[in-house]
């Protein structure tokens, strides 16, 4: 019985002290995250984060973190609407494409979060500023998330939002199911620019997660990195045809304008099955593009959600 | 007082004048002072005295000024002088002061092969390979522009018309590819067209110089047969200039250093077209004077403009080619002007 006890409590003991040390481990360990530009390697938790593109910001935002130093965002200029509060007195390092490096430096931060896709040139310096890490394409808010939750030691909040966004997903579509009759198949995503229009594919940030949510979005035609199409041609228009039509809300700009008038009042505009079924909506640019985190993600699919009249 | 030194040696064989040695001598600390005066700005000034502090012995800007600041402006500078020895040369080639490596096609060549690059490449490849694909864009048009213009031996007028042609062509070619191009590089691609030596490190400046040691050297190791290539084809011949020979080794270093600039920095214009015209009002028009003087005018010009891009607009960093233009442009237009008058 003694010897039972004695056992007993050294098992205790041993798993006490495996579970300081994993707590000890779990600040202060050094683990070394394999990405799009390399391998870093990080010791314990950053505090001082500047975050190179809009997804990451979003990101930090959401999982509790204000950087250091952040990016001007593409709309709303400087911050979007729904960061702003959380954003108030961050640092502006300037441009996504050309963000200033020495202003970067001075803010001596502990992690520097980049997109391949924007900062590959770049990367030497930043990794002499401080450990960054790199995710390929702008708009890959998932991996955002995964790769920021294990940089910044926050695994269990980037699982939980990620959790989250698996479960509104499916809530969405199991709404659907049971609330609509016929609901769309093919969705085209359109944004009118002054020399062109764009239509975003499925490997694009809304497109992604309409096709998530069980809709049909156009696909890449073969040449890797192709997130979106350009056209510049009203002849190609039928190349849009879906049963529904979401537009990027226009500018103030009065050349995109006309370039939407010019597309709308073409005798081909009528014969898309979204014209003549009356399915076509503008929808906010920030949630559906610009933003590109997690949040925005969420803000998007509220949006879907009220576009079918369902409560999300 | 002689007014010319003489320097006969078996590679090298040139005429010094003393009006444009003093001009060099008080060229240069010019330059340096512009150079100190680009160390010092940036997102935070500090002081010239600081800046040479740091530069002794490593301080807390050590990392701003060595690793950020210095590559820069040394590689703006490098593009710039560069890109003046070849407009000089293309400008005494063609006998014409409006030809530069922008007008005659190289640096157009040398666009469109690189927006082919970050068009078509870029995600299979990286970056760091697009001077190469640069060059090779340049080396090709010149060697295009060249059998063009070959009847019996090329003419000047017959280069120049060929080029400013095939410049016209390279550039739809380029705007064909940016209206092509998947849209997140059209973006790079326009900074690339601007020009811009940001975010330059030791290792680009360190693949430029080699072109630089080579090239001009050997630019001026050719003064005499410019010299005399100017006095019109007949005169050089008679002069004993090997005419076709040297005509074709003068395109192809002018190629080579507009090509490489043009690879690191991206299509930075006008200055190979002032640089030399700025020279030409400091010193008598010798190759050997105009030479030097148009280099270090060159690259003060592009380390200025990248300066002014580093600071006007911050925390924005601007391409410095928005500026060279800036610059550029209403000097160009005045020079225009001097010409009618």
């Amino acid at each position: 019985m003694t010897l039972h006890t004695h056992w007993l409590t050294r098992l205790t003991l041993t798993c006490l002290c495996s579970l300081i040390t994993c707590t000890v481990l779990a600040s202060d360990h050094t683990r070394t995250l394999t990405h799009a530009l390399g391998n870093t390697s990080i010791t314990g938790t950053p505090t001082r984060i500047v975050t190179l593109y809009q997804g990451a910001t979003d990101t930090a935002v959401a999982l509790g973190i204000t950087p250091v130093g952040v990016v001007d965002s593409w709309l709303e200029q400087p911050t979007y609407q729904f960061l702003r509060e959380q954003l108030a007195n961050v640092t502006h390092v300037g441009l996504e494409t050309q963000p200033n490096l020495e202003l970067i430096a001075s803010l001596q931060p502990d992690l520097i979060i980049a997109a391949k896709m924007r900062h590959e040139k770049i990367y030497p310096q930043l990794s002499q500023i401080a450990p960054t890490i790199s995710i390929d394409y702008v708009f890959q808010f998932k991996d955002t998330v995964q790769q920021m939750g294990t940089a910044l030691n926050r695994q269990t909040q980037a699982d939980e939002l990620l959790n989250h966004w698996t479960q509104r997903v499916a809530d969405f579509q199991q709404q659907l199911k049971t609330t609509q009759r016929n609901t769309p198949n093919t969705v085209s995503l359109l944004d009118f620019r002054p020399d062109h229009v764009r239509l975003y594919l499925q490997d694009s940030f809304a497109g992604s997660i309409l096709t998530e949510l069980g809709f049909t979005v156009a696909r890449n035609q073969g040449s890797h990195n192709q997130w979106a199409l350009k056209l510049t041609s009203r002849e190609s228009m039928p190349s849009l045809n879906a049963d529904v039509f979401f537009i990027f809300k226009l500018t103030d700009d009065p050349v995109t304008q006309r370039v939407y008038q010019q597309w709308t009042q073409h005798p081909l505009w009528q014969t898309l099955t979204a014209v003549q079924q009356q399915q076509v909506f503008f929808v906010d640019e920030v949630a559906w593009s610009a933003s590109g985190g997690v949040l925005g993600a969420n803000k998007m699919l509220d949006q879907v959600y009220q576009h079918f009249g369902l409560t999300p | 007082m002689p007014k010319f030194y003489t320097v006969r040696h078996a590679a090298l064989s040139l005429q010094l004048n003393l009006k444009t040695l003093s001009v060099l001598a008080l060229l240069l600390p010019c330059v340096l002072a512009c150079v100190l005066l680009a160390l010092s700005a940036g997102s935070q000034w500090l002081s010239p005295l600081t800046v040479l502090n740091e530069l002794v012995a490593d301080g807390r800007y050590a990392f701003v000024l060595e690793t950020l600041r210095l590559p820069r402006i040394v590689m703006a500078f490098m593009v710039g002088a560069a890109l003046a020895v070849s407009g000089l040369m293309l400008q005494s080639l063609i006998r014409n002061p409006l030809a530069s490596p922008d007008i005659i096609g190289i640096t157009g060549g040398a666009s469109a092969a690189a927006v082919f690059f970050l068009s078509f490449l870029a995600g299979s490849l990286s970056v760091y390979w697009l001077p190469v694909a640069a060059i090779i864009g340049a080396l090709l048009t010149a060697l295009i522009i060249y059998g063009l213009a070959w009847q019996g031996g090329v003419s000047p007028v017959r280069l120049v018309l060929i080029g400013i042609g095939l410049a016209a062509g390279m550039n739809a070619i380029t705007t064909l590819m940016i209206v092509l191009s998947p849209i997140a590089t059209s973006m790079t691609a326009y900074v690339w067209l601007t020009g811009s030596v940001y975010g330059t490190n030791w290792q680009d400046v360190s693949r430029l110089l080699p072109w630089l040691l080579v090239l001009l050297p050997w630019a001026m190791s050719l003064a005499r047969s410019i010299d005399a290539q100017a006095l019109g084809d007949a005169t050089a011949i008679n002069l004993g200039i090997a005419l076709q020979r040297d005509r074709l080794l003068v395109l192809f270093i002018s190629v080579g250093l507009a090509g490489a600039a043009v690879a690191f920095a991206g299509a930075v214009s006008f200055v190979g077209l002032i640089a030399p015209h700025i020279a030409r009002l400091l010193v008598d028009r010798r190759f050997a004077s105009l030479a030097p003087v148009s280099a270090l005018i060159g690259g003060t010009l592009v380390v200025l403009a990248d300066t002014l891009g580093r600071t006007v607009f911050l925390p924005l960093d601007m391409p410095a080619g928005v500026f060279v233009a800036a610059v550029g442009a209403p000097f160009f237009i005045y020079l225009l002007y001097r010409h009618q008058q």
